[in-house]
């Protein structure tokens, strides 16, 4: 029931927290369809012995995972991709977007825009659109 | 996993002075249950008083310091138990055998278990019946462990642990540190000196400094938080440039590196308006936010 062949990387002395590594990481695996909805998730503890670290930090990783709706609870105590997820939670498809956003605001500011001159460029676009 | 409510080690308003030099001053440090907390020093910044002071060994000189709720200056034989340590200077008894050393220590206890002792010896590859004396500063300090963990103590304190393993023997130690603490019973306090061992295991992290604990934090959240701006300004900056909660910040020109305790999402926005810049803010890892630390005077 384990999908066992997933690998997770982990890279301790990053600036990023591990539990954040291990959120993106699953949220990679399921937007790419590697981890389908309702494949269950290994347990913390096999999880935080496989990557060697401390079973608090997969326990945050899943628990904000859960929040963000990817992630919910079996019958037992595992964790399984949510029915709803997924290559396109929303959550998901608002992270894949965020960079794009970044890019955008950036040049914006570069360009010495005001906040409300780049959020009225947005507007008028998506009005365009529709 | 809110056990704040619920701390295991208490310090308040510590101090410690030999004569009159002064290593400890003002500590304050809670430890809830579960936490596998990391003490971080520089060489002499007194990370061995405070743990010696935790301990009872040393009698602190002001404030106070509990341990399951008891002063730790008269700690009952009942909370002792539930005490393992390794100090820096591990005496053992050079004359008996592996086996000996673990059946003398094994009968101060009202438990010990075997199964977990002889596992151990066995994943670190001490044999039971080699000789302690001729055994080499990595596995002596395996044994003492190993001597450590066999009565099963729930706080464990370890000074400067893996100071003298090498690089497999430390991964080894801290994946069984990993192992037996994996069940939210056991808390954890250990020194060192070496950030990237604690990167994995840690909790928690205090950072001790002069000695003071001049930050203690969750891991995560301090990696969250505490970040470097790297800003370059349209014109040059005046040198008293400065932002509030930066740790150290360094001004060359229109450029500034400025190193930030909490970093607040409109302090960037405003360094943005008010100098007309662009900022780039970084993510630190624990050995940068250590020498961040360090760096300012």
């Amino acid at each position: 029931m384990h999908n066992l062949n997933i690998q997770f990387e982990i890279q301790p002395s990053s600036g990023v927290p591990i539990y954040r590594q291990v959120m993106d990481q699953v949220r990679a695996l399921v937007a790419g369809g590697k981890l389908q909805p309702g494949d269950v998730l290994p347990g913390i503890r096999q999880m935080a012995v496989e990557l060697q670290v401390n079973m608090m930090t997969v326990s945050k990783a899943y628990a904000k995972l859960e929040a963000e709706g990817l992630l919910e609870h079996t019958r037992g105590s595992g964790m399984r991709v949510a029915e709803q997820s997924g290559p396109g939670t929303l959550a998901q498809r608002k992270q894949d977007l965020r960079p794009l956003a970044e890019a955008l605001v950036k040049r914006g500011m570069l360009c010495n825009l005001s906040a409300e001159q780049i959020l009225a460029i947005v507007e008028s676009v998506l009005k365009e659109q529709r | 996993m809110n056990s704040m409510t619920n701390p295991i080690v208490e310090v308040s308003h510590l101090g410690k002075a030999f004569g009159s030099n002064r290593v400890l001053r003002d500590v304050n440090l809670t430890i809830p249950q579960g936490a596998i907390v990391g003490l971080l020093g520089t060489n002499g910044s007194g990370k061995s008083t405070l743990i010696k002071c935790l301990l009872g060994l040393l009698r602190i000189s002001q404030g106070t310091a509990t341990i399951y709720g008891e002063d730790v200056w008269d700690l009952s034989a009942a909370t002792k138990a539930r005490l393992g340590y390794v100090p820096q200077d591990i005496q053992l008894y050079p004359w008996m055998v592996i086996r000996q050393i673990v059946e003398y220590t094994a009968a101060f206890y009202p438990r010990w278990d075997f199964e977990l002792t002889d596992r151990l010896l066995q994943e670190w590859q001490l044999s039971p019946l080699d000789d302690v004396g001729p055994l080499s500063p990595g596995q002596k300090q395996k044994l003492a462990l190993i001597l450590a963990l066999g009565h099963s103590p729930e706080l464990l304190i370890f000074d400067e642990p893996v100071a003298s393993l090498d690089p497999l023997a430390r991964r080894e130690f801290l994946k069984s540190l990993l192992e037996i603490t994996q069940d939210e019973r056991h808390t954890v306090l250990f020194s060192t000196h070496i950030t990237s061992d604690l990167e994995r295991v840690a909790s928690h992290v205090a950072v001790v400094r002069d000695g003071r604990i001049v930050l203690f934090d969750e891991l995560d959240a301090l990696k969250d938080k505490v970040k470097r701006l790297r800003i370059t300004a349209a014109i040059d900056l005046p040198p008293e440039f400065a932002i509030s909660g930066a740790l150290r910040t360094e001004v060359d020109g229109p450029r500034a590196l400025v190193a930030v305790c909490d970093l607040q999402p409109h302090t960037v926005e405003d360094i943005k308006q008010r100098w007309q810049a662009a900022v780039s803010v970084e993510d630190l890892n624990l050995e940068d936010i250590f020498l961040e630390l360090h760096h300012s005077e």
